[in-house]
């Protein structure tokens, strides 16, 4: 026998792309992937499976002592980030004042000149997932002979229906040898 | 007739030289009987490694002394069991003791196989003698003195092995269900407690113990009843890998993987009866509630764990086993529940085309006191539980503190 709870909603303070969001009263048991989508219209972050295997809706969560963090939205509720800092895949781009986007970042960039993805569904985690790789290599960079060991290893969990991997392999690559820090020799 | 034919069957078996035994003089019939039965006795478990060739050895076996290696069973003559005779397969089985005198270390459960027959055991052993020999050494066991010396063991047999007449001793209606428990089935090995010299307690057999630090829960009736069971569900749990109840997960996924979902619905059915009784108890039923709950673990479970488990436990189909009836929920100490929630769970492949994601370990993400509010939540909500989990106690649990 199952028993339903009835739904009580809380305001949520969050932190999204660098704004504070407008304080709502959102559903405990919402899910973090439809607060962005249906309350912040913010569409970029993607449903894929729900259940936490494909990585499409992951964000990135910035904690205070500068470590970033992917999260998989579509199964952590929206309440687990009161007071938390997150990106989107929207965040990465610099603006313009119109709003427009000015300059992809290094991982975006390297992404479209690799000709990375196809039908681009799977690319919001992906960029996410590549950026906080280029972030913690930049803290903790690794010799350069296990760089390709430790992108396999920081990449492989998100899926991506349509290509090989080895274009998304090769940006990341890429993306990490142009920003400085991030490998040592060995 | 056939009686005259079996005998000298037997005859033959006895008076061939192990290096001369092969698998041709084994019917295809007995072979395939073999399989059976060392998948029963779950001997893929041990002489596994993950990934690795069957029956080539490798995988490591947690003991509260150290460790020790499931060894090389295929017919190879240097690292595996080729040069076995039936007679030292049959002794190396029941009695713990190879042909050289070497006495195993009882992570082998020959304590549990003493009662193995003799035509299952020269089944078995047409079965490993049918396969290809994997010409691989074992690996060194790594035990703690004075566990190390072998001879010491003998001291161990002495003290713990169980008399000859334990199996004459069973209850007679209900044999096989005992057999594929107690003997082949070897549950108690980690089901039944021990004492501190590592020998079972048989006064308190399959009670529950504690084992590589998680709970192996009672198997007797009652405790299986007010956790939920019943003789449907412990069958398609162990057909299955699942059932509503939950999944096999931890040390028990191998034995679903290697061992009970080859049995026979007759095999089963006896091994349900077994541990149940003829007369099952009612499993027992958890009153669920509406109220509005606003207990600090309501919102830490919605957080984290409703996505895939349901806002009110009803879990997914193919995707995440349900809270409302999880066994886990049930059990009067939290140590799993709270590891689970701390570790994850590998992915894991069921019967037929059933597959489960990983569960993520929320070991890095929530706090140990936020663990035990959630683990409380947990286990009043669904499991009847009413006790207090401390932060303490998932620190104690989970070997870390934060
Ligand atoms: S949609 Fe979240 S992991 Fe697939
Ligand atoms: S580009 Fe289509 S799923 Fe990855």
């Amino acid at each position: 026998m199952s028993t339903t709870d009835p739904i009580v909603s809380k305001p949520l303070h969050v932190t999204v792309n660098g704004i504070e969001q407008p304080v709502e009263d959102i559903p405990e048991q919402l899910m973090m992937l439809d607060y962005l989508n249906e309350y912040r219209n913010l569409t970029g972050t993607r449903f894929g499976c729900g259940i936490g295997v494909c990585r499409a809706c992951t964000v990135i969560v910035d904690h205070e002592d500068g470590r970033s963090e992917e999260i998989r939205t579509c199964i952590t509720g929206a309440h687990y980030f009161e007071g938390k800092s997150i990106r989107t895949v929207e965040g990465h781009a610099t603006r313009d004042e119109n709003g427009d986007v000015a300059k992809l970042s290094e991982v975006q960039q390297q992404f479209l000149d690799h000709f990375s993805f196809q039908c681009s569904y799977c690319a919001p985690g992906f960029v996410n997932a590549a950026t906080v790789l280029v972030e913690r290599l930049q803290r903790e960079p690794v010799p350069r002979s296990q760089l390709e060991a430790t992108i396999s290893d920081a990449l492989e969990s998100h899926l991506c229906r349509c290509t090989g991997y080895v274009r998304y392999f090769r940006a990341v690559r890429a993306a990490v040898l142009a920003t400085p820090g991030t490998t040592v020799e060995g | 007739m056939a009686g005259y034919r079996q005998t000298l069957a037997a005859l033959v078996l006895a008076v061939s030289t192990g290096t001369g035994w092969a698998a041709s003089q084994a019917t295809a019939k007995q072979i395939e009987r073999g399989q059976y039965l060392a998948r029963a006795a779950d001997c893929a478990a041990c002489h596994t490694a993950e990934g690795g060739t069957p029956y080539a050895g490798g995988r490591a076996i947690e003991t509260p002394f150290g460790k020790v290696y499931g060894t090389n069973i295929t017919p190879d003559d240097e690292y595996g069991i080729g040069n076995y005779s039936a007679d030292d397969f049959y002794h190396v089985l029941t009695q713990g003791e190879l042909p050289d005198g070497t006495q195993l270390y009882p992570a082998m459960p020959y304590t549990s196989y003493h009662d193995i027959a003799r035509e299952d055991s020269d089944a078995m052993y047409a079965y490993f003698m049918s396969l290809d020999g994997v010409h691989v050494p074992s690996p060194q066991t790594d035990l703690a003195w004075p566990y190390s010396m072998r001879w010491t063991l003998n001291f161990w047999n002495w003290m713990y092995a169980p008399d000859d007449d334990a199996g004459q001793r069973r209850a007679a209606d209900n044999q096989r269900g005992r057999y594929l428990v107690d003997t082949l089935g070897h549950c108690g090995q980690c089901h039944t407690p021990r004492g501190r010299l590592g020998a079972l307690k048989r006064d308190r057999h399959l009670q529950g113990a504690v084992i590589a630090g998680w709970q192996a829960p009672s198997l007797e009736a009652e405790a299986l009843a007010a956790r939920g069971w019943d003789d449907a569900s412990l069958r398609e749990f162990m057909r299955e890998g699942r059932s509503r109840q939950g999944s096999m997960y931890s040390e028990m996924y191998p034995v679903f993987h290697h061992s009970t979902r080859y049995l026979d619905e007759d095999d089963l059915k006896a091994m349900s009866r077994y541990l149940l009784g003829e007369n099952p108890p009612a499993a027992a039923h958890v009153a669920q509630t509406t109220a509005v709950d606003d207990s600090p673990g309501r919102q830490l479970y919605l957080n984290s764990c409703a996505g895939c488990h349901g806002a009110d436990g009803e879990g997914a189909p193919h995707v995440a086993s349900a809270m409302t009836s999880n066994t886990a929920l049930r059990l009067d100490s939290p140590r799993n529940l709270v590891k689970i929630i701390h570790d994850g769970i590998d992915a894991r492949a069921f019967t037929g085309y059933e597959r489960v994601q990983a569960m993520p370990g929320f070991g890095d993400a929530l706090s140990d006191p936020e663990i035990a509010k959630l683990a409380t939540y947990l286990r009043r909500r669904w499991g009847g539980q009413q006790s207090v989990v401390e932060a303490d106690d998932v620190a104690e649990l989970t070997g870390a503190s934060d």
